[in-house]
Formats: C-alpha cells, structure tokens, sequence
C-alpha cells in the first residue's frame, strides 16, 4: 500500500513538472521570457532534469540578456547530451556576448590522446561495450571449447583474446573516461566583474579581470577561494562566490 | 740634547718662513637675503692675484686690497688682503673655488670653499639700516583661499606685492620660484601687470597681483608650499631735494618673501566610497552617447563617454566601456575642452570610442557608472549611464564564426542558415540523482558473469566426459532406465494382454541386466537363481521371480483377465523394489 503511495506521488511529481517544462515553452513563445525562466526553474525545484530543460532555460535567459546564466545552463545541457548541435550552435552565439575573449589553447601530448580516444562514448557507453564484449568472449570460449575442428577450434581461440584484449581497452576507457569528468570541473563566471588573483589572498597581485559568463576550470578549493584554470591554460585563484560550478 | 732642542726650533721657524695665503669666509651658512664677506689672505707681497669664479653669487662690493705690516718685538709681520662681498643668487650647495698668486715664481692657491645657502630668512631690523623705509613699505603678501581643504578640491594660492605711494618699483625678479610638491598646480596667466589699490594693515597701498595659482592637493595631510622669494629694484625717497626742489630718490635694492605656507588637506571620506571611484572631485555630469545603434555589417559607430562640470578634470579617468567579444573596440581618443580658472577646472572631458560590430545580432553594453565626490554636500554621488543595445542588421552570425576560423586557408565560409536555435518542445525528465550504469552493481554482475560461468562450463564438461568413458556403468544405466522404461509401457499397455507381457518380461530382463551385470545370452533360470543367491536376495522373492518370468510367457498364450494382468504387474514392481533392497 506504502509502496503504491510513493509511485503514486512520483509520478504525480513528474507530471507536474512535465506540465512546467510545457507552460515555460508557452510562456517562450509568447515571449514572456522572465515567466519561462520561472517556469523552468519551478521544474528544477522538482529535482528532475534533462538537457532540452536547460537548453529551454539558456535560451530564455539569452533573451532576457543575461549572459552568465545563458552559458551555464548550456553547459548543464551539454553535460547530459555533449554532441547536441543544437546547444552548441545557441552557445556560440551566448559566447559572443561575453566580454571576455580567452583563446582556446589545444592541449596537445599523449594524456590528450588518450582523452580523445575516451571521449568517443561516454562511460556508460564504455561500460556497455565492455558488458558485450566479455558476453563475446564467453561465446568463443565456448565455441572454441566444444568446436571439433582444429580450425574453427583455432579461430575461435585467436577471437577469445581479441576479445579479451579489446574487452581490457572498453573497461581502461571507462575507467579513464570516468576520472576526466570527475576530475574535470567546469564553472561560469557569474559576477560582473572579478579579479583573478595570484594567491588565495586579498591583498595578492591581480593576475587579471574576468568578467561574467567566462567559462573556467576549477582545480583546487581553499576556504573561500578557488583556483581555476582558463581555457588559455592561465591559472589564478578566484573568490568563491564570483563563479558557479557546472557540475 | 740642548742641539736637538734648537734644531727643531730652527725648522719651526723655517715653518714660520714659509707662504701662507688662504681664504676666509665670513660665515658658511646663509639665508639667500644675505650677504657674505670673503677674504684672501697672504702673508707675502704676492703678485697676480686671480680672482676665483664666484659661480652662483653676483659681487656687491670688491675687490678692495688692503696691505698691512707691522713690527712687533723686532719682528716683522706682513699681510695682504683681497675683499669680496658676495650676494648668493640660487638656493643650495655653492662652491667658491679656488684664487692664485704668484710669489718668487711659485704659483700659490687657497683652498676652496663650500657655501651652504638656505631660504629667505627673515633679517632682523636694524635701525640704522638704509633700506628701513624700503621694509615698511613694501611686503610681498600669499593669499590662500582655503588652509583645510580635502584632497583634489581646488584652492588657490595668489601673490600680492603691496607697496606704499611712497616709493617706486622700477624692476623685479624672481629668485625662487615657489614649488608645490604634492600638489597639481596650474598656473593663470597675468597678461599684464595692472597697479591697484587695496587696504593692506589699515592702510591704503597699492598693489599688483605677480601669480595667481590653482592648486589640487593630491595627498591628505601637511602640506608645505615653498616661498617665493623676489629681488626688488626700489626708489626711495630721500629727505633731499634738487635744486628744482624735486625729491632725489635712491635707488634700492630690497629681497621680500612671502614666507612658507602650510596647508592641512583632509582626506576623503571612507564612509559610503564607491567601489568604482576614481577620484573625481566636484559637481559633474555624466554621459554615454552612441552615435547610433542601428548598424549594418561593417559600418562603425563611435561610443562617446563624457564627463563635464566643474572639478578635478584632468585629475581622474573616464570610466570604460565593456562591450560584448562580438563588437570590436579600438582605443578610445581623448578630449579635453578645459578652462582653469581661479575657482578651478571646469568643461567636458570626453573618450570617443570607435566600435565595428563583427557579426549579427542584439548586444548591449553594460551601463556605465561615474562616481564623483560632491564637495557642496560632503557626499558621494553616483550617476549611472542607460543600458545602450545595439543592433546589428546584418553579417555573419555568430556560429559559423568558428567554423570560419578553423575552415582551410583563411576562407570565411558564410552561411546564413545558422541562426539562433528556438527551444526544444519535448523533452524526457528524469531525476537528478546520479545515475551510473558504470560502477554499479548490476555492471559488476553483468561483466563478471562469464568468467564466472567458464569454470563451471569446464567442470560440466569434465563430469560429462568422465561419465561418457564409463562403458560399464553405464550399461548398468541403461540397462536401469529400460527397465523402467519398459515398465511403465507395460503399466500404458494394461489392457492389451500381449503387448503388456512383452513389455513386462523385456523390463524384468533389462532390471536382471542392470543388477547382475550379465548379456542376455547367460540369462538361463538357473544360472539367474543361483547369481541371485550369492547377492543376498531372499529365496522367496528369487522364486517368485522365477515364476513371474516363466508366467509371461505362459500367459501370453492362456486367456487371461484384467485383474490378473493388475495383479501380475502390482508383483512385478514389489519384486522388483524388494531385489532392489535387498542386492548388494
């Protein structure tokens, strides 16, 4: 009885915030952008996502002008779905309205190699492979356990390593694939204006100004500092409260 | 002893022999309004005297040579002096260098002398003087117009020469040209000197402005400005007169100093600063003007950013603008339109920027905000500019821009169907709660279950195997399983007679087979009898075996009932469960 209150509940939950995402697309249209936002955010409130939300959400922010919150709810989105063209496409037009300007510095070297590599699928993905492959391995195991012919019997058990070593490769990538978007933490710039600093102090050198809706990577957290990385390959510390983390 | 005593005294007064010639200053230090005696001395009849350089001082009086000698207890003493009176003419370290003679050949010089020269001090008066009326009347007088005024808000500082009708001023020149360190100070211009008159200590004199200053203290506390310091040529009167009963007048020469002034200057308030302050002080307006903000691809427009009124123009900087990437700023160009005047600075200081919009869309600039020190109110004030959008009509939007950048060779692809993407209508929520397929546990089951199914697979087979190469056994199996097998036909085919015996004799064979381990080909009553005995079974059920057996085969033939057919079978299996327990 407990059990059918609670699917009962959720679902009723989940309805309502179907029936906000479809009231902000309503609200969008209209172009009453400022009662979309609302919208969306009371489906956040709900504690259920998806990419197309905030992508529905950075798009009304961009309308409403503001930058900052455009580009981290189309990061949020792009953490749920990275190849959407269609965010990446909306992004770029959010980027355009920063004031900051930083080059993308390409990484270059092995480590980025094998970043590549990983970032073909995403873990997930990885990880199914790795399920289908050891599945694989087992089937040529028994093909090659219960094969009669030396040939077939020879095949079967070349195809037993190969699945082995490729079943090896998909569990590395998940495993690597896992630690770069654990390790790798974005944030957006919120605060109009804020000093990128040498050292977590106040009275530290100014490396230089960042300015709302800049994209940067967090590496490290000291009370109430954070140093970040931009994409140029600049460090610096940061206050807390001038950035958002994506993640 | 007496010998070393008198020759020592002998070469002292070898000593004594020898040339002495040296300068003598009257003093070392002194004010620039003083003056200052320097001998040269020799005690010999020196020729050629060379006068030294009197670099920064002019000579009022010299050179007077006096020459001395006198003879005191049959000794004779000579000396011989040259006099200078020196005027000191800048302010500082002097040198005064060396002077020659020449006596018997040899080139004797003095030694030189370093002169210390301080500001105007104030002489004492001296009652005999002849330049006391010149001090009574004539005074060089600073006005300031405000001693505690706070940082950057104008004051200004004017030099006032009063002078009594009594005398005449026929030139003037500046010594020392005050200084205003921790100051920013703009000079106003006198064109022409113009005699007034004005009450000065109760009394009418006349009086020309020399400078008028404006002066923007930079830094809060005491702040000294330096005196200026003039030499004066005056014309006095005398109590004489000419023979046309004119007054004579003398000429003078008289250095007044308008002594140094001390300004305390207070320091802005800390309370309610804005973040963005920049030092403005005064009443100002501020301005953000685009020329337009309707823009096609490639037209410019220049941001102009102004601020005019009255107060430190010069002093502070315009805030900047912040654009979005998409539209390029160049460096703004500077202008200042302003007019110092003694109440300070005032005008219109403005940076025009140029800005060329590099792709489509709205972008707006941020507003700008100005925050200036209001002296009438002691107060920060604030004046923020509109938020300005500016919209670009046409050119390349904003996506395809990198794909121009990272396309080959520099060719800017432009297509015009990238535009801003609308939103998505449907969508497909799900919780938020992280929810990883990798590192579950259902992960960790599906991947280690076939490793864990290929021992078992090995096992399964190995058991098998081990079975199938068992030839005896598993005749014994077979053997058991048609027994049963046939058996349970022999139950199916209860009502077929024929069939049912068939059925029932093949099972109690096949169950013989299984049990005895023999081929049909032993199987006789009495070998059957006897293998049965030696395994343990009851004589009883053997002979009842027996008979069973050799029935089947009599009542395939005889006529028969059902119920013995039951009966038949119901025996069949007690005999064959009893041999059963009972066989080893």
């Amino acid at each position: 009885m407990k059990n059918i209150l609670y699917i009962f509940l959720l679902s009723t939950q989940i309805f309502f915030a179907q029936n906000g995402f479809e009231k902000g697309n309503a609200f969008y249209q209209k172009g009453n952008y400022e009662q979309a936002v609302a919208a969306y955010e009371s489906v956040l409130k709900t504690n259920s996502h998806s990419a197309e939300l905030y992508f529905n959400l950075g798009n009304s922010y961009y309308k409403l002008n503001k930058v900052a919150p455009a580009i981290y709810n189309y990061e949020k989105a792009l953490v749920l779905n990275p190849e959407d063209s269609e965010t990446l496409n909306n992004l770029k037009f959010a980027q355009k309205r920063t004031i900051d300007e930083i080059k993308e510095v390409p990484k270059v070297g092995f480590a980025k190699l094998i970043q590549n590599y990983t970032d073909i699928f995403h873990y997930n993905t990885w990880a199914w492979i790795s399920v289908g492959l050891s599945t694989v391995f087992l089937a040529f195991f028994l093909g090659y356990y219960f094969s009669q012919l030396a040939f077939s019997k020879r095949m079967f058990f070349i195809g037993m390593f190969v699945a082995l070593l490729l079943f090896v490769i998909c569990v590395l990538a998940a495993i690597s694939g896992k630690s770069n978007y654990v390790n790798e933490k974005p944030a957006i710039v919120f605060a109009e204006m804020a000093t990128l600093k040498s050292e977590p102090q106040n009275s530290s050198s100014e490396v230089f100004v960042l300015h709302e809706g800049t994209k940067v990577f967090v590496l490290e957290t000291l009370s109430h500092w954070k140093k970040i990385q931009l994409t140029d390959g600049t460090e610096g510390w940061i206050e807390k409260d001038a950035i958002k983390e994506v993640k | 002893m007496k010998r070393y005593l008198i020759l020592v005294l002998l070469t002292f007064h070898g000593l004594w022999a020898q040339v002495q010639f040296e300068a003598k200053v009257s003093k070392t230090t002194l004010g620039l309004n003083e003056r200052l005696r320097i001998d040269f001395m020799m005690n010999v009849d020196g020729d050629n005297f060379i006068q030294p350089s009197f670099d920064g001082f002019r000579i009022v009086a010299g050179p007077s040579q006096s020459v001395s000698q006198s003879w005191i207890n049959g000794r004779s003493s000579f000396e011989k002096v040259y006099s200078y009176f020196l005027l000191p003419n800048q302010k500082g370290a002097l040198m005064i260098r060396q002077a020659a003679i020449e006596y018997n050949g040899q080139i004797y010089k003095t030694s030189p002398i370093k002169i210390n020269v301080t500001a105007a001090i104030e002489q004492p008066k001296d009652p005999n003087d002849s330049q006391i009326s010149a001090d009574d009347n004539i005074f060089l007088v600073a006005d300031v117009s405000k001693v505690n005024p706070y940082i950057n808000e104008p004051i200004t500082v004017v030099y006032k020469l009063y002078f009594s009708y009594n005398i005449g001023i026929t030139n003037w020149n500046e010594l020392n040209k005050p200084k205003y360190n921790d100051f920013w100070s703009q000079n106003i211009d006198i064109k022409q000197l113009v005699a007034e008159e004005g009450m000065f200590k109760g009394e009418k004199y006349r009086y020309v402005v020399l400078r008028k200053t404006v002066l923007y203290p930079q830094k809060s506390g005491k702040l000294v400005i330096e005196p200026l310091s003039l030499d004066i040529n005056v014309q006095l009167p005398t109590n004489r007169r000419d023979m046309f009963g004119r007054v004579i007048v003398t000429e003078g020469n008289k250095r007044v100093s308008a002594g140094a002034k001390t300004i305390s200057v207070k320091a802005l308030p800390e309370a309610g600063k804005p973040e963005d302050f920049s030092g403005a002080v005064g009443n100002f307006d501020f301005k953000v003007t685009p020329s337009k903000t309707n823009l096609k691809n490639g037209e410019s427009m220049d941001l102009v950013v102004s601020v005019s009124g009255k107060g430190n123009m010069k002093l502070f900087d315009l805030p900047k603008p912040v654009v979005p990437n998409a539209l390029e700023m160049y460096d703004p160009v500077h202008d200042e339109k302003v007019n110092t005047s003694l109440s300070g600075m005032s005008g219109r200081i403005s940076d025009s920027y140029t800005i060329i919009p590099q792709y489509k869309g709205n972008y707006s600039i941020k507003p700008m905000h100005f925050s200036y020190f209001d002296l009438s109110s002691g107060t920060y004030k604030t004046i923020s500019s509109k938020e300005i959008t500016i919209n670009v009509l046409d050119g390349p939007t904003a996506a395809d821009a990198t794909v121009a950048t990272t396309a080959e060779g520099g060719k800017n692809r432009i297509s015009s169907t990238e535009q801003f993407k609308f939103i998505k209508l449907d969508t497909e929520l799900h919780s938020m709660e992280p929810n990883d397929f990798f590192g579950s546990n259902l992960y960790y089951g599906l991947v280690c279950f076939p490793f864990l199914i290929l021992p078992l697979v090995v096992i399964l087979k190995k058991k098998k195997e081990a079975i199938d190469s068992d030839v005896y056994g598993n005749r014994i199996k077979m053997n058991n399983r048609l027994a049963k097998k046939y058996l349970s036909q022999a139950k199916m085919q209860i009502n077929n007679k024929e069939l049912f015996y068939v059925a029932l004799e093949k099972a109690m064979h096949n169950f013989l087979k299984a049990k005895l381990h023999i081929e049909t080909s032993e199987m006789s009553k009495d070998n059957i009898q006897d293998l049965l005995l030696s395994r343990n079974a009851n004589a009883e059920i053997v002979k009842d075996f027996i008979t069973l057996t050799e029935n089947c085969e009599l009542a395939r033939y005889a006529p028969s009932s059902s119920t013995a057919i039951q009966q038949d079978f119901d025996k069949a299996v007690m005999i064959i469960s009893d041999l059963e327990k009972q066989m080893v």
